[in-house]
Formats: structure tokens, sequence, C-alpha cells
């Protein structure tokens, strides 16, 4: 049962979806009385035209149990430069200053300083899953920004801890220096190292990070596509990906699937080429529980809309406990 | 109480001696050593500035402001007058 797990990442293909069934699980989750906070990592936003609510870059309840927000990469690199900058003016002289600001702004406009912030602010969140929110939803941007979103955790703790342990190295001579050097080496006490504190706390967040999303009990990816090749492809490359990482995927989502009901000349055409795609990919996700969603006879967006998909994701989990 | 300053003050000599021959070398050579490995960590967390990639340069930016102060002896001790183009405006 998908909605056991605390975290649930949909990605895919643009374009196929993801949206629409984040934001219904998102929908459903908080219906059965679990505080739900809805994140979309997608630079282009679209889960406020879905749910036809004003969603911002901060949590803000939208529904009874459910938050949304929309993560902004700009404004959360602004936030972090900010926050380097209220620290530099303790330790820099005055004369200094704006030249040490003029070398901070040029890190502002660095390449992947975006990406990095986003990652940042996605940590960030994962450290309140099952704490102020019982479930997390992501809502995440075509796969390939997604899948190296989430290889991140671990690359970027194996740069951090090489870093700890050059630093450590350097507190360890430091300290020899000073008992050898006695006097010479200054006054008593080494100072507090607060370098290694904030290189420890930060390589903390990212594992505890990776922690969860690698354990298959407490989240899992979702991988939406439409039965058509490419977003099949697609589907199919970033589940060899997700094991590479050991990230857990949890169901296949085959999306706007054609009803049995409606006929024509046409649409049965139609289906019998989508019936071929629905049996390839049975075949290539047969470790993993495929799920159907049907096409609507309108576009998917507002609660009324939505409900309607939630209502077709019932039927889906029944049909899978059965 | 002559003999046990006399004493003393042999003591002390023996020490210096000791000190001089051994300690001081050993002494240096940790100081040496403790400075280059500051220098490493500096090139390790910011060697962007210098003109590698640094995948984490925007996470250690945050280390900036303890740092400063390090890079500005950094190019002292380099022979640098003002901090070099491109890196830490210290000075």
């Amino acid at each position: 049962m998908l909605l056991a797990r605390e975290v649930l990442f949909f990605g895919g293909k643009g374009g196929v979806g993801k949206t629409t069934l984040a934001s219904a699980f998102a929908l459903l989750a908080a219906e059965r009385g679990q505080r739900t906070l809805l994140v979309s990592t997608d630079p282009a936003h679209s889960t406020g035209d879905i749910l036809e609510l004003a969603v911002g870059p901060e949590p803000r309840e939208v529904l009874s149990r459910l938050w949304a927000m929309e993560i902004d990469p700009v404004q959360e690199a602004d936030r972090y430069i900010a926050d380097v900058k209220a620290r530099i003016a303790d330790t820099t002289p005055p004369r200094l200053m704006a030249e040490v600001e003029r070398q901070i702004d040029i890190a502002r406009v660095s390449p992947g300083a975006e990406e990095a912030a986003l990652f940042d602010r996605f940590t960030r969140i994962m450290e309140e899953a099952g704490d102020r929110y019982d479930r997390l939803i992501f809502d995440t941007a075509p796969l390939g920004h997604t899948l190296r979103l989430l290889s991140l955790p671990e690359q970027m703790a194996t740069w951090i801890s090489g870093l700890i342990g050059r630093r450590k190295k350097v507190n360890a001579l430091g300290r020899m220096w000073r008992r050898v050097a006695g006097a010479a080496a200054g006054d008593g006490a080494p100072p507090h190292d607060r370098v290694l504190a904030a290189l420890e706390q930060r390589k903390a967040r990212f594992e505890r990070a990776r922690a969860v999303l690698t354990d298959a009990r407490r989240s899992a990816f979702v991988l939406v596509a439409t039965p058509e090749r490419l977003p099949l492809l697609e589907a199919e490359k970033a589940v060899g990906t997700l094991d590479r990482y050991g990230i857990p995927v949890g169901a296949v989502f085959l999306n706007r699937v054609l009803p049995d009901d409606v006929t024509g000349e046409f649409l049965e055409r139609r289906r019998e080429r989508e019936s071929r795609y629905l049996d390839q990919a049975a075949a290539t996700f047969s470790g993993h529980t495929v799920h159907h969603v049907p096409l609507q006879e309108t576009d998917v967006h507002g609660l009324a809309a939505l409900r309607r998909i939630v209502a077709c994701l019932h039927e889906s989990e029944r049909a899978s406990l059965s | 109480m002559r003999w046990w300053s006399g004493l003393r003050r042999r003591l002390r000599v023996a020490r210096e001696i000791y000190e001089g021959m051994f300690v001081a070398p050993y002494r240096s050579q940790i100081y040496r050593e403790y400075l280059e490995q500051r220098d490493l960590f500096l090139l390790a967390g910011f060697s962007d500035l210098l003109g590698a990639p640094n995948p984490v340069a925007f996470y250690t930016l945050e280390l900036y402001p303890e740092l400063i102060e390090q890079f500005h002896r950094w190019h002292l001790r380099m022979g640098m007058e003002h901090s070099p183009q491109g890196g830490f405006r210290c000075c």
C-alpha cells in the first residue's frame, strides 16, 4: 500500500500527469486524516493550477490537513546568500565588506547555485517527514532532473565527508602544535571549530535525507507514464537508475488509458495499439504493481475533477488488493 | 637552600639543551605540516575560486566568513601582498 509510506515521489516524462496524480494522492491522504504536504520541485510549477488554489514557496494549508508548496530555487538561493552575508558581518572588518559581498554575489550567479539551493530546501523538508507532516508527497521535475536531485545526497555527503576528514587532520595537527609549542602557540584551549561544526551539520542532514530515500518502508518512488512509446522507455530507464541509487520503486501508474466503454472505429484502432503498450508495460515492470488510470472526458483541474481521479485510485487500490 | 636553586638552574639548562636538540626541529616540522594541511583544506573547500570545479562550492560558501582571515594570512605567506585576482577579497 503506497500511502503507508511517509514519503512519496511522483516522477515521469514531462506531460504524463505527474502533478495530477501527486495532487490526487495528496488529497486522498489528507481525506484519510493524514497531515499531508504536497511539494512541487518542478521549476515549471503547475500544482497551483491543478488544485486551482494559490500555492507559494512556503507551505500553506490549502485544504483541511493538506499543505502545498512550490519550491522556488531563485528564492532559496537568495535566502542562503543573504544568510551568509549576515554572518560575514561578524568576522569581516567593515572596510572589506563591499569586496566580500561582491565575491558572494559572484557565487550567487555561478552555475549550479540554484540547483544546490533547491536540494538544500529538499533535505530540510525531508527532515519534517513523520514530524510536522505525516505524509510528504513530492511532485517532481521531469525524470532527468529528479534522478539527479535524488542522487545528490550520496554524492554531496561523500564530498563533505572528504572535507570533514581534512578538517579533522588540520585540527589534530593544530593540537599537536599547541602541545609541543606551549606558550609560543598562543593561549590555552583551541577555539571551537565552527567550520567543522558547519560541515558536520550539513553532512548529517544529507545522510538523514538519504536514509529516508533508500528505506522502502518509509519512502517510494512512483513512476508515471502514459501508454505510449517514449514515456514508457523513459520510465524503464528510470527504474534502472533508481535501482542503482538504492531508491525503492513503489508502483507504476499508466495514466490516460482509454476506458473500456468508449467506442468508435478510430478509438478501436487506438485501443489496439494501446493494448500492445499495456502488455509491454506489464512485462517490463513485472516486478512492480502497475495501475491504470483512465482517460477523463475533460482536462483535470480543480478539486471536483481531482476527486474523480481519487475515485479511480480507490478502485485500482481495491483491484490490487484483491 | 643554595644547593636547591643550583640544582634547579642546572635542570633548566639541561632541559633547554634537550629542547633545542630534539623538540625545536620537531616543533617547526609540525608547524609547517599544520600550515600545509590548513592550506590544503582551503584548496579543497574553495577550489572553484582558483578555477578548479568544486561540486560543493555553494555549500562551502557558508564557511567563507570563518576562513577569510586564514586566506589573508595564506597569501601573505605566499609572498603576495594583496589577495590574488578571483580569490577571496580579503584585502
